[in-house]
């Protein structure tokens, strides 16, 4: 099955890739939004102090 | 004559050093008369095969933002180094790691688990995590390996110049667009920003005094003319390179560090460490201990932005630990 990939998704916030599968007429057979990025922030903000939480969390997205 | 031609990436990061390039305001258009934008995924619709198809050293310029944390960011920073004449690393994340790099005290698959499995929102029986290679009924659908430990630009490719900062001043950002424009680039391996301490930038007042606790800012209200750290608070001045226009000390928030370790100091928790011991005064061990005590999260705060830059660059993985 023919793929077309739209890599890297532009102008937002964040990292995404689009592959779009065509079936033999051309047609769109499915899509797939994938994420190819995580950092983790729900695991390295543990143990961290609360009061320095307001200056991490920003880097989520600084947009 | 064809204009120089600048690329700006994002690797493991926020996007603020992006929008710090537009901060530059109508400063932005200097820099789009000044050369051909290239590439810069939050702005503009150029796609990855478009920086493949380009021939190696086409660009002059690339100012390359974010850690590297997965083998995709891997894959485009030694991309983009074959393809650029001057690579950068913009900001603090690509300088030192950053944020991102806070990572480095948990594993992949600590993150894995707390992500898809605890988060409270996760509904996940049977335990199904990303996949570099997943099967599906149309054909094969890919996701880059994320690494266990989140790695600096220069540990990756080579770099000519750092400009650290989270997110790099906009002074900064139109001085370095100034010397590309004059051709005057400083020496390889320069960073751009002061050579001073940030509290060679600090105008508070140091009076040499000593500290015998650590405060946490609910508990005391601190006075807006005096040094932080001489108030008890831990601020990473001392460690930091300084040349951010002392932004966060003037807002009475102590320096967390984004400018990264200052000229001739290798390694900023261990400097910041022995700025902290200098000043305090205590009596034996009992007190050393309750100061101790008294930092919460040392490591989390002396390296807030410096974890892959470190001596240490993470924790020790648990294979490590088996080996040892």
């Amino acid at each position: 099955m023919k793929k077309i990939s739209v890599n890297p998704i532009t102008r937002l916030e964040g990292h995404g890739k689009i592959e779009i599968f065509l079936d033999d007429n051309g047609e769109v057979a499915n899509a797939y939004l994938q994420i190819p990025e995580l950092r983790g922030f729900e695991k390295f903000c543990e143990g961290r102090p609360v009061e320095e939480l307001p200056r991490i969390v920003p880097r989520i997205c600084g947009v | 004559m064809t204009k120089p031609k600048i690329a700006l990436y994002w690797a493991a990061a926020c996007g603020g050093c992006d929008v710090a390039v537009l901060d530059t305001n109508e400063k932005i258009l200097d820099i789009a008369n000044l050369a051909d934008i290239v590439f810069w995924p939050v702005a503009l619709d150029f796609k990855y095969h478009h920086v493949e198809e380009m021939a190696d050293g086409s660009i002059d310029l690339c100012l390359f933002n974010g850690a590297v944390r997965n083998s995709e960011q891997e894959e485009i920073a030694k991309l983009l180094r074959a393809r650029s004449k001057v690579m950068v690393a913009f900001g603090a994340c690509a300088c030192f790691g950053g944020i991102p790099a806070l990572g480095n005290f948990t594993t992949r698959d600590e993150i894995f688990e707390r992500v898809y499995i605890e988060s409270p929102s996760s509904a996940n029986e049977n335990r199904t995590f990303p996949q570099t290679l997943t099967r599906v009924e149309e054909g094969e659908l890919d996701l880059p390996e994320m690494f266990d430990t989140v790695m600096t630009l220069v540990q990756v490719v080579d770099v000519e110049y750092f400009i650290p900062g989270c997110p790099p001043p906009v002074d900064i950002i139109l001085k370095v667009v100034d010397l590309f424009a004059s051709g005057q680039l400083p020496p390889v391996g320069a960073i751009i920003a002061s050579d001073k301490t940030l509290c060679d930038e600090c105008e508070r007042t140091k009076e040499e005094k000593k500290i015998s606790r650590i405060y946490r800012p609910h508990h005391i209200i601190p006075d807006p003319n005096r040094c932080l750290l001489e108030q008890g608070i831990i601020c990473c001045g001392p460690a930091t390179r300084g040349g951010c226009g002392v932004r966060c000390v003037k807002a009475n928030m102590p320096c967390r560090g984004c400018f990264g370790p200052p000229a001739g100091v290798i390694d900023q928790g261990a400097k910041l460490v022995s700025a902290i011991a200098s000043i305090y005064q205590g009596n034996g061990k009992e007190d050393i201990d309750r100061m101790l005590e008294e930092i919460v999260d040392p490591a989390g705060t002396f390296y807030r932005f410096g974890m892959a830059d470190s001596l240490l660059k993470r924790k020790r993985l648990p294979q490590d630990e088996r080996r040892a």
